[in-house]
């Protein structure tokens, strides 16, 4: 019921949408009754459009993701136990964080064209930091007791990362992965929205061009939706994951 | 239907786990430049893309040596196109920035001290946090046209959060000591906040403003890219259309520099406004 | 109106209802009446409801049930006659040492050159001369008390309110700022309340100690705790070291109580978190 109660605020700005489209306050190609965007959505869905394009747009994401998170938090780790790795590379990780990630759409798209490969190249060049700094972070914050101990027990030193250093930098790499997450849906849905011929982004600006609006703000939405959805459920993972914690 | 769960809270959670990486990357970044080694690694780099651009295994066009992108920058920077893009790029992020954060405070304060701001606000921030906003830029476009006001208005909607949360944050977290104190002194509610509670959450704040920049900068450039004209971004973009490889390096690379300029500002901006703080004394 | 209370607390109840969970009964039925100018220690367990009455006096917390009037008017606000101290200082950490201390005055709307003499004897009062441009960053835990104390004093109140301000005080320091309390005490001579649960502090300082039961706190005595002389000496005269023992008897079974209670919330929050 609390939960409901604090809900209404998005309700009522439904509703205003709604009322506003239908009253004709505004140009009903600029904001479609949210009605209508909903029953575009439906055929949309029916069509196959948003399935396949969400299908494509899903693909690049996770895997550029999934590559960020292997890549960037190996090289975190690593970077946090070997000091001569620590001292070439951590100058770069300096030099690359402000980058603004989206001036690599276009660098991508030179190496590898309009398809898949360029955005999971964009995805995982531009996620990769923030969780490279993530396990950097947690790693280097581990507990020297509880390295010692575990190497005075016998343990050699992969197993060591694995059964020591991994989980006490497990709360900042998965803060440094959530960040990744949020950017690797700007990333996706800018640079489909720029350059390609699939996925979300694409079907947003293709709906927009041929003055399907209802459609554009449906797959808007979608988009929006996903984004919201999937840092929740990371959100939970993390609080499963982390449950021994108090 | 767990997932729709939002609670603020976990929305700031988001907010410092953002807020988490960018504070130690300006950190490090600081020393970096302090310690020389930035430069050296940046030397280093520059060397390297060189070496391996004109060692043939590459085409000039998947990557011009540097010594010839350098060389296109200074004709552009001659021609003076570099500058005019520069303005328009600084100008949109910087103004979209600005209006994020003092749009983002008030709100925040208001938030922080009105119940039915906050009833109406809490679902429509916690929710719009960790959606990817720029999806947003085509009704953006459809409403607001192709020109500077659409281009900011993006920038604003999309900075706006970390700095709302941010302030939302800092604020509950004030001491109610010194709230009290102040009152004990006689302080209006009014000043109070002026003067009480803004200060004491100034940390935090930056902190929001820090993950903002970023956001501001990424988001300026996507929308050059995607509406065309001038900036920065719309010139890497037209430059990627005629497979113009050289004009894309040098994009990134002028890109690359604005980034640090001006997020080293940002925490140079910072440290002037917290000489009083604890992170400040700590590091002289 | 100089009469025989300064302070009148009446029959004052005070529940404390948490964010999660059920509401707790923190003082129950407290009566208590202080004199003017004088320096009573209010002295309990943790946790009994000591600082929360202090809170009802100055006004930070409304009153539920009961009343407390100070000079002839309940209390329904917080006010400057009422200056409080805190054990975290509470000092505006963005003000300098002298920032600080003429902020109330500043509110009081004091004319500048006036504030600025004030500020500058009660820096001196305290002894921080030469750090009155320091940020409470760069001081030590003795010294931010200090500027916290010389904040309160320089407004004039009439009463003043200390919550365990040597609570957060390593020994030595906590041992000096004793004695320079009761120093600044007998130069410029106001109510005190002092709370604390340290049974040496309040003989020590106080003339009259009200003991505090474990939750929900009530008045369990009022010993007086009167010396001729406060010299650091004292501490060590067997009429002090008495004086220690009984109040210690009072206190020990509270703070026994106090702890079952503790171990038993703990109890029950596990089960739910």
């Amino acid at each position: 019921m609390r939960a409901t109660l604090s809900y209404l605020p998005l309700v009522l700005l439904a509703v205003a949408w709604e009322a506003i489209a239908r009253l004709n306050l505004v140009d009903s190609s600029a904001l479609p009754p949210l009605s209508k965007v909903g029953l575009a959505w439906v055929d949309l869905i029916r069509g196959g459009e948003l399935v396949n394009n969400g299908a494509a747009s899903l693909y690049r994401g996770s895997v550029g993701l999934l590559l960020a998170v292997l890549g960037g938090g190996g090289l975190g780790l690593c970077m946090a136990r070997w000091r001569l790795l620590d001292v070439f590379v951590n100058p770069l990780v300096e030099l690359f964080y402000p980058l603004p990630k989206s001036a690599l759409i276009p660098v991508t798209v030179l190496w590898l064209g309009f398809g898949d490969g360029s955005k999971i190249l964009l995805i995982f060049l531009g996620c990769m930091i923030p969780v490279t700094i993530g396990a950097y972070n947690g790693a280097r914050g581990s507990d020297h007791a509880l390295v010692w101990s575990a190497r005075s027990m016998g343990a050699n030193r992969l197993r060591m990362m694995w059964d020591v250093v991994v989980p006490s930098a497990l709360p900042e790499l998965l803060n440094g992965i959530r960040t990744a997450l949020a950017l690797a849906f700007i990333l996706l849905v800018s640079s489909e929205l720029i350059v390609s011929q699939q996925g979300f982004g694409y079907l947003i600006g293709y709906l927009g061009s041929t003055g399907s609006y209802e459609g554009m703000y449906a797959v808007v939405l979608t988009v929006a939706f996903l984004g919201f959805a999937a840092d929740r459920i990371y959100q939970l993972f993390i609080q499963w994951l982390l449950r021994w914690r108090d | 239907m767990v997932a729709a769960m939002a609670r603020l809270d976990d929305t700031a959670s988001l907010a410092a786990a953002e807020a988490q990486i960018s504070r130690d990357a300006a950190r490090r970044l600081d020393i970096a430049f302090r310690g020389g080694a930035g430069i050296f690694s940046i030397l280093v780099l520059l060397i390297a893309w060189e070496i391996f651009a004109r060692s043939g295994k590459v085409t000039a066009f998947m990557l011009p040596p540097f010594s010839a992108v350098a060389e296109r920058i200074y004709a552009d920077a001659i021609g003076g196109e570099l500058w005019r893009n520069l303005w328009v790029t600084m100008f949109r992020a910087i103004t979209g920035f600005a209006i994020a954060a003092v749009g983002g405070i008030a709100l925040g304060a208001v938030m922080a001290r009105s119940r039915i701001v906050r009833w109406f606000f809490d679902p429509i921030i916690s929710v719009g946090f960790p959606m990817p906003k720029i999806a947003f830029l085509p009704i953006i476009i459809l409403w607001l046209g192709l020109y500077d006001v659409s281009k900011i208005s993006i920038v604003v909607f999309d900075a706006i959060f970390p700095v709302v949360t941010a302030t939302l944050a800092g604020l509950a977290g004030v001491e109610k000591e010194l709230i009290w104190s102040g009152r004990n002194m006689g302080a209006s509610e009014r000043e109070l906040m002026w003067q009480v509670a803004l200060p004491a959450a100034l940390p935090q704040i930056l902190t929001g403003l820090q993950v903002a920049l970023p956001i501001a900068l990424i988001v300026a450039i996507i929308a050059e890219m995607a509406m065309g004209g001038y900036g920065l971004g719309g010139a890497m973009m037209s430059a990627s259309r005629f497979a113009d490889s050289r004009g894309v390096f040098a994009g990134i690379v002028e890109i690359a520099i604005v980034g640090y300029a001006l997020i080293k500002a940002m925490a140079l901006i910072r440290r002037r406004l917290l000489v009083w703080h604890q992170e400040t004394a700590e590091r002289h | 109106m100089d009469g025989q209370s300064q302070i009148i607390i009446e029959r004052v109840n005070h529940t404390y209802r948490p964010p999660r969970g059920r509401p707790v009964l923190a003082l129950s039925d407290v009566s208590l009446d202080v004199r003017p100018r004088e320096f009573l220690a209010l002295l309990g367990p943790s946790g009994c409801g000591k600082s929360t009455l202090l809170y009802l006096v100055g006004g930070f917390l409304p009153t539920e049930t009961g009343r407390i009037v100070v000079k002839g008017k309940p209390v329904t606000a917080p006010g400057p006659d009422r200056g409080i101290v805190f054990q975290h200082f509470a000092l505006f950490p963005w003000k300098s040492v002298r920032a600080n201390i003429l902020y109330g005055l500043e509110r009081q709307r004091m004319p500048r050159a006036e504030r600025e003499r004030r500020a500058q004897a009660f820096i001196d009062l305290v002894g921080l001369s030469g750090f009155e441009d320091s940020y409470p960053s760069q001081l030590s835990g003795g010294m931010k008390q200090r500027t916290a104390i010389a904040r309160t004093l320089a407004f004039d109140p009439d009463i003043l309110l200390m919550d365990e301000p040597f609570g957060a005080l390593d020994a030595q320091t906590r041992a000096l700022m004793q004695t320079e309390l009761l120093n600044i005490w007998k130069r410029t001579p106001k109510t005190v309340i002092f709370v604390t649960h340290d049974v040496q502090e309040a003989v020590y300082l106080a003339e009259r100690v009200a003991v505090m039961s474990a939750r929900p706190g009530r008045i369990k005595a009022i010993i007086e705790t009167k010396f001729d002389d406060r010299d650091p000496g004292l501490t060590r005269s067997k009429e002090f070291v008495e004086k220690v023992d009984e109040l210690w008897n009072l206190v020990r079974e509270e703070a026994i109580k106090a702890q079952s209670i503790k171990a038993q919330e703990n109890q029950e929050k596990k089960p739910s978190s």
